[in-house]
């Protein structure tokens, strides 16, 4: 087709603002990337997260000792006289970390295995709140209204819920001690508090003069709340996420540490491993608890790490 | 009440109620949108009639705030309800009342049939997407090609707005733009599903004066090119001067004159025209004081009872503040919401036109 108005002579002086062109157009996760490349701890963080995820995958393949069988127990731990029924201290008969008192199983087994379920706990739930929250909040923020009373409402009950009370009462309903349980039960009460923030991100965002712009050219209500205006408000809710991942692994060495939470029997956690080492604490056996309160430690600090730098790495604001 | 519709270019007639009239595309009768707000209601639109024929271009004029933008925004049926309310009126387009159709249908009017340009280049793309992205959205939406198609349309909807580099273009983010592109590129989405009407809400305002004239140009020149009827919202007199064949303008939520675009702006029919002329700024008023127009808009929780511009109006005598006028025909062929062109009126118009005759001294022709 001829163009009807040459680019510049036609109405006059030619327009140079118009002419500056960048060799490569980034995205905006692409210049997020460029920032959070920047920042040494996000990456470090990131790092120790990655690992952990690593070891809790490929970790119990490696591993020599199966999680559920329990070892023949043993008098003395071998080469010394400590006895061997409150755990033996780390490099013990190539037990690296030591082994945990009662059953003797070897503590690096029982880390590693816990990093599953935990891991897959935190992460799991954060990914159905996050999915969940998303969509309500969304939802909620879009079309405002009698949809954003009722569903906020719904936030507000959740949200005054004590979430010792509800573990009790799903371990009561469901079965006690199963993993997934506790998953559920951390993606139902951690939703709504994302569910809010993605409301208010909503308020703002529809607003927008781009939303009114696509709802003139014909897109419809969904695709505007999914497509057009969830992709704006995706830094903070990556943020969160990550924040909250650690925030449920917290949450689940909590509640397994005082009982309610894995059965050690089938899935060791890092909570209950702690739990069931409290009672051996007092006679100096120091490695049953450091080793899994190390790992919780260092995985929280690393994602805790991770989300500080995307927070940095994708605010608009900290363009350099 | 009766009604009065004027179409472009012709003197306006009253349209035979129900029908649409042969050769209109757009008929708004009677529009009236409330807000409902914590103070009380707005009647931001009350009691709006304009018509635009096919292929015509029709300017509504009017300070911030009279109620164009909602005008164009409901008959787009944009408004958020609540706490807006499309409280009366027909929007006849094409031999359809917009506001009866379902919202499905109504999304298939919008972008396809009617589409609209805004203010602000800089916010009315969305951050996170591609020019190409963006335009190739609408054509999606409207037309049954596959995306490797719309993507060559979106190419092509962009050379013709004058961008150039346009196969490069599309793979940029609007941030990566300058605020004239951005808006060539809003035209471009607005013309890739080759509209029947176009609604543009002050296109050029957010723009420095160079870029304001190009794309001006642009529309025009597109608008005569395709056959396009265009609405043009602005407040700005000089553009509607340059762009379009009829001009309404807005006071306080209604039409107050309309007419031609010579009608209107070379001899004003109502006083409030007059007023908005008068203050421009001309060469022959140098080191003159600049007249304004005195008092304020009103509160739009306590609006005059009868004519909306009675309490500034220098002309208004004692039927002004008991009934509102309706559009009366003025002798220059224009329609004119004042009673100085009813019978009772006929004794002070002199008076009138002879200020008006002195404003367009003034001016400067």
């Amino acid at each position: 087709m001829e163009p009807i108005l040459p680019p510049a002579d036609a109405t006059g002086p030619a327009a140079p603002a118009d002419f500056e062109v960048a060799l490569v157009s980034l995205n905006q996760w692409q210049l997020a990337w460029r920032r959070f490349r920047r920042h040494k701890l996000a990456i470090f963080g990131s790092v120790l997260f990655l690992t952990m995820v690593a070891i809790a995958i490929f970790g119990p393949f490696i591993l020599p000792y199966d999680p559920l069988a329990e070892p023949t127990p043993i008098l003395h731990c071998v080469g010394t006289n400590i006895l061997a029924n409150t755990g033996c201290p780390p490099f013990n008969d190539g037990h690296i970390l030591g082994t945990a008192g009662g059953t003797q199983e070897d503590l690096l087994t029982l880390v590693v295995n816990g990093a599953r379920i935990s891991l897959a706990i935190g992460i799991g739930a954060a990914t159905f709140a996050t999915v969940l929250g998303a969509i309500v909040g969304g939802v909620s923020g879009y079309f405002g209204g009698w949809v954003d009373t009722i569903l906020m409402r719904i936030v507000d009950v959740l949200l005054s819920l004590p979430l010792l009370f509800v573990v009790i009462v799903f371990a009561k309903v469901f079965g006690y001690g199963d993993w997934k349980v506790i998953l559920v039960v951390f993606a139902i009460l951690g939703w709504p508090s994302i569910a809010r923030l993605v409301r208010s991100l909503f308020l703002t965002l529809r607003t927008e003069v781009f939303v009114d712009a696509a709802r003139a050219v014909g897109v419809s209500d969904l695709r505007i709340i999914f497509r057009h205006i969830l992709p704006n408000a995706m830094s903070p809710i990556i943020v969160v996420t990550t924040l909250s991942i650690a925030g449920f692994i917290v949450e689940e060495a909590f509640i397994s540490y005082i009982g309610f939470g894995v059965n050690s029997l089938y899935n060791p956690t890092w909570g209950n491993i702690l739990s069931n080492a409290q009672d051996d604490i007092i006679v100096g056996n120091w490695w049953w608890p450091l080793f899994p309160g190390l790992a919780i430690v260092l995985t929280v600090l690393g994602i805790n790490f991770m989300g500080d730098g995307l927070r940095d790495a994708l605010d608009p604001r900290s363009r350099e | 009440m009766t009604r009065m519709t004027p179409t472009a270019g012709t003197s306006g007639e009253p349209s035979a109620s129900g029908a649409v009239s042969d050769g209109l595309l757009l008929d708004v009768r009677g529009l009236r949108t409330y807000f409902h707000v914590m103070d009380g209601t707005v009647k931001a639109v009350d009691g709006v009639d304009f018509s635009i024929p096919r292929g015509g271009t029709v300017g509504l004029v009017g300070e911030s705030g009279c109620g164009k933008s909602v005008t164009a925004h409901t008959i787009m049926r944009l408004i958020d309800i609540p706490p807006g309310e499309i409280a009366g009126g027909e929007v006849w387009f094409d031999g359809r009342d917009l506001l009866k159709l379902s919202a499905n249908e109504m999304r298939h009017v919008r972008g396809g049939e009617i589409a609209m340009i805004f203010q602000e280049p800089m916010t009315s793309l969305n951050p996170v997407f591609t020019i190409g992205d963006q335009i190739s959205e609408a054509v999606l939406l409207h037309n049954d090609v596959n995306k490797k198609e719309a993507a060559n349309r979106a190419i092509e909807a962009l050379r013709e707005v004058g961008v150039s580099a346009p196969e490069r273009r599309v793979r940029q983010y609007p941030h990566e733009l300058s605020g004239g592109m951005r808006q060539r590129a809003m035209i471009a989405m607005a013309l890739s599903c080759n509209p029947k009407l176009v609604i543009a809400d002050e296109p050029t305002t957010a723009l420095d004066v160079t870029i304001q004239a190009q794309i001006l140009e642009l529309i025009k020149a597109l608008q005569a090119r395709t056959g396009t009827a265009l609405l043009l919202i602005t407040h700005d007199l000089a553009v509607v001067a340059e762009t379009v064949q009829t001009i309404a303008v807005m006071y306080a939520g209604r039409i107050v004159e309309t007419g031609t675009v010579d009608q209107v702006l070379l001899a004003p029919q109502h006083p409030y025209t007059q007023g908005l002329l008068s203050s421009i700024p001309g060469v022959k008023k140098r080191g003159k004081a600049l007249s304004v127009i005195r008092g304020v808009v009103p509160n739009p929780f306590r609006m005059p009872p009868a004519c909306k511009f009675q309490p500034r109006c220098p002309y208004a005598w004692d039927i002004c503040s008991m009934k509102e006028p309706e559009l009366l025909p003025a002798r220059t062929g224009a329609m004119s919401r004042c009673y100085l062109h009813s019978p009772e009126g006929a004794s002070r118009l002199a008076a009138f036109e002879s200020a008006v005759a002195a404003t367009m001294e003034g001016v400067g022709g």
